[in-house]
């Protein structure tokens, strides 16, 4: 399966529901369904006028068929901000413009490779795509989710894969879920147990926090292990024609900008300067 | 009966008013996925330089009350990668298009502009004489009624192609700078570019964006370009290219009514890749519904 081409789509809201404190789950009908690798994005709006003037990128949490030939596509998302609280805000048939999808998501193509896919916060939105493929493929995996306490951690229901699904490590900052601790430091500590041939055969896709991404990509980097860090910024066009979004990544000797909603979001992370 | 919607721009003859402005439509070829790019008046392209360039550091944009501050700082891939990989592509698509260039002297303006000339495909060379955020970004010679004179000037020296020379707000008199371009061979003037401006964090007490400042566009700027434009078309002969906040037909209606030729669509572009393709099929609707054959009709026509 590979990617739809990108597009401009009029969708129109199907549901609309909160989560918990605070996260949101939307579903939007769509005029044609579309493909997506996991990692990719669109760019979203829906709140009336001109401010906030900017649509905002949301990780494509599924997408399938609707009825009458008709596409669907959902995301998860957390109110941080004003463009958030006012797409909380919309409701069913409400009409929601969409970009998508955008980007360059996670390379799951290598076979024999085993992934522990990363989420720290709502940065489970991101990778859960990739779960659900490597599920779908049958392929060996782990994940391990991290918040900084109970309700921010996704609902149990919400986890990909059906019986095909890896392990699930969840953990809380507070312990009041899972177990105690970061994230980043669960992870590095499973980390220091591994062989060296277990390190090589090992891919860790990641969305989270930058000082998270930054700690794993080391550790990672250290033992010879890949890794695949889905970033993050501040984005105007989300297709690749403003250059707003660049982030600095080594070229040889060299660094150089590359846009993080075109030759991103996901990259190699041993290429990004943290 | 369609409406006629073609436009004069000197010697140069543009299907219909609607442009996209420079470095918010990256090089045209981004857009075709979206919709047939040759249907558009003409692409502008991001602002070219001699060298390729790396732009500012991040972050390079902010949000702020319906507009946005950018410092992206012109970074493109240089004249050359344009004329090999991006203009072919640019005429297979059958688009009209123009180059946006800059220099950090006006020796490299006339190097880029030669470099352009040669290429038949190429409708205009738009010169920015007005980045607010790179330090030689233009701003200099825009400033002044003698630095437009001296810049346009030597750029027409350098080319043969219509010349478009397009001007700063960040400026007291912006009809007087309109005026020596116009006096030293620029075949049209587009304005505004971005308005100058700045947002900070008042918890973390820094400024937002890395360059501190930044161009201000979009809606906010509206009502300013408007004003400009108004101005620019009173005093200058040749034609004008008006620019900044144009979201809908009906803003791009306004800047045709008080005398612009031709318009530009930027942030518009991010939030809605259709918005010129929008922009152009609402003008064509208003005309019919006003029963105005021509869009010659409605330019210029501000009552008093
Ligand atoms: C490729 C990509 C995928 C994303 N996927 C998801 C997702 O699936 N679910 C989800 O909840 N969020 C996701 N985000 C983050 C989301 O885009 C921001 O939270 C949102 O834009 C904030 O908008 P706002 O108006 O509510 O907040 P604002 O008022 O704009 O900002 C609130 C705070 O968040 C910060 N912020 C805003 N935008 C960003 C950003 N893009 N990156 C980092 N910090 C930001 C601001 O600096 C500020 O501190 C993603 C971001 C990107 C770039
Ligand atoms: C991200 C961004 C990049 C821009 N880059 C250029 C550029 O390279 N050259 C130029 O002449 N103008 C540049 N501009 C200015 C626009 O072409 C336009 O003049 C301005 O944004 C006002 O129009 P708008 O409000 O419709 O965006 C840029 C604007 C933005 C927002
Ligand atoms: S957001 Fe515009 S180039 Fe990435």
């Amino acid at each position: 399966m590979s990617p739809s081409r990108m597009r401009f789509a009029a969708g129109r809201i199907v549901r609309n529901e909160g989560h918990g404190e605070i996260f949101y789950r939307l579903e939007a009908s769509l005029p044609e369904p579309v493909e997506f690798d996991p990692g990719q994005f669109a760019m979203v709006s829906g709140w009336p006028g001109n401010d906030p003037l900017l649509p905002r990128p949301l990780a494509i949490f599924r997408a399938g068929q609707g009825t009458k030939g008709k596409g669907t596509v959902e995301f998860v998302y957390k109110v941080v901000g004003r463009g958030t609280a006012l797409l909380s805000g919309l409701h069913p048939g409400d009409p929601l413009s969409l970009t998508l999808p955008l980007g360059r998501g996670f390379d799951l193509g290598k076979d024999g490779r085993r992934y522990w896919l990363v989420g720290g916060g709502v940065g489970f939105a991101t990778v859960f795509p990739a779960a659900a493929m490597l599920a779908r493929r049958r392929a060996e995996y782990e994940m391990f989710l991290g918040s900084r306490t109970r309700d921010q951690l996704p609902p149990k229901e919400w986890t990909p894969g059906g019986s095909a699904a890896g392990r699930v490590h969840r953990c809380t900052e507070d312990g009041t879920a899972g177990s105690f601790g970061r994230v980043t430091d669960i992870v590095k500590e499973r980390m220091a147990v591994l062989t060296e041939a277990e390190a090589s055969r090992l891919t860790i896709l990641a969305c989270g926090p930058r000082e998270m991404l930054k700690e794993i990509a080391r550790a990672a980097a250290s033992l010879g292990a890949g890794m695949q860090a889905a970033l993050e910024n501040h984005m105007a066009c989300g297709f690749g024609v403003c250059w707003g979004c660049v982030v600095a990544l080594r070229e040889g000797e060299k660094t150089g900008y590359r846009r993080v909603c075109r030759e991103g979001p996901v990259f190699d992370a041993r290429e990004v300067v943290w | 009966m369609t409406p006629d919607l073609a436009v004069s721009l000197g010697s140069l003859r543009l299907k219909n008013p609607v442009m996209s402005a420079s470095g918010t439509f990256g090089y045209g070829l981004e857009f075709a996925p979206f919709y047939d790019i040759s249907r558009l008046g003409a692409i502008v392209v991001k602002g070219l330089s001699l060298a390729p360039a790396q732009g500012n550091p991040p972050g390079r944009i902010v949000e702020t009350a319906s507009g946005m501050l950018n410092a992206i700082g012109l970074q493109n891939i240089g004249v050359e990668r344009f004329l090999a990989d991006v203009a072919p592509r640019l005429s297979d698509a059958g688009a009209t298009f123009a180059a946006n260039i800059y220099g950090r002297t006006i020796e490299e303006y006339e190097a880029v502009a030669e470099r352009l000339s040669g290429l038949a495909s190429l409708a205009a060379i738009e010169v920015n004489a007005s980045c607010p955020n790179v330090k030689e970004g233009g701003m200099a010679f825009g400033a002044t009624p003698e630095g437009i004179s001296l810049l346009t000037g030597r750029v027409r020296r350098a080319t043969g192609k219509p010349l478009w020379v397009k001007l700063s707000p960040n400026v007291a008199d912006i009809a007087s700078i309109a005026a020596a371009a116009e006096d030293s061979g620029a075949d049209a003037v587009s304005l505004i570019n971005t308005i100058v401006g700045m947002a900070v964090d008042h918890r973390t007490r820094r400024a937002r964006l890395a360059n501190v400042t930044g161009g201000l566009s979009g809606p906010a700027i509206k009502p300013v370009a408007l004003r400009m434009v108004w101005e620019v078309c009173r005093r200058v002969k040749i034609p004008v290219i008006g620019i900044g906040g144009i979201q809908t037909a009906s803003d791009a209606l306004e800047f045709l009514l008080v005398g612009a030729q031709a318009v530009q669509v930027g942030t518009a572009n991010f939030r809605n890749p259709m918005a010129c393709v929008e922009i152009l099929e609402g003008i064509e609707a208003f005309l019919r519904e006003e029963r105005l054959h021509d869009i010659g009709d409605y330019r210029g026509k501000l009552l008093p």
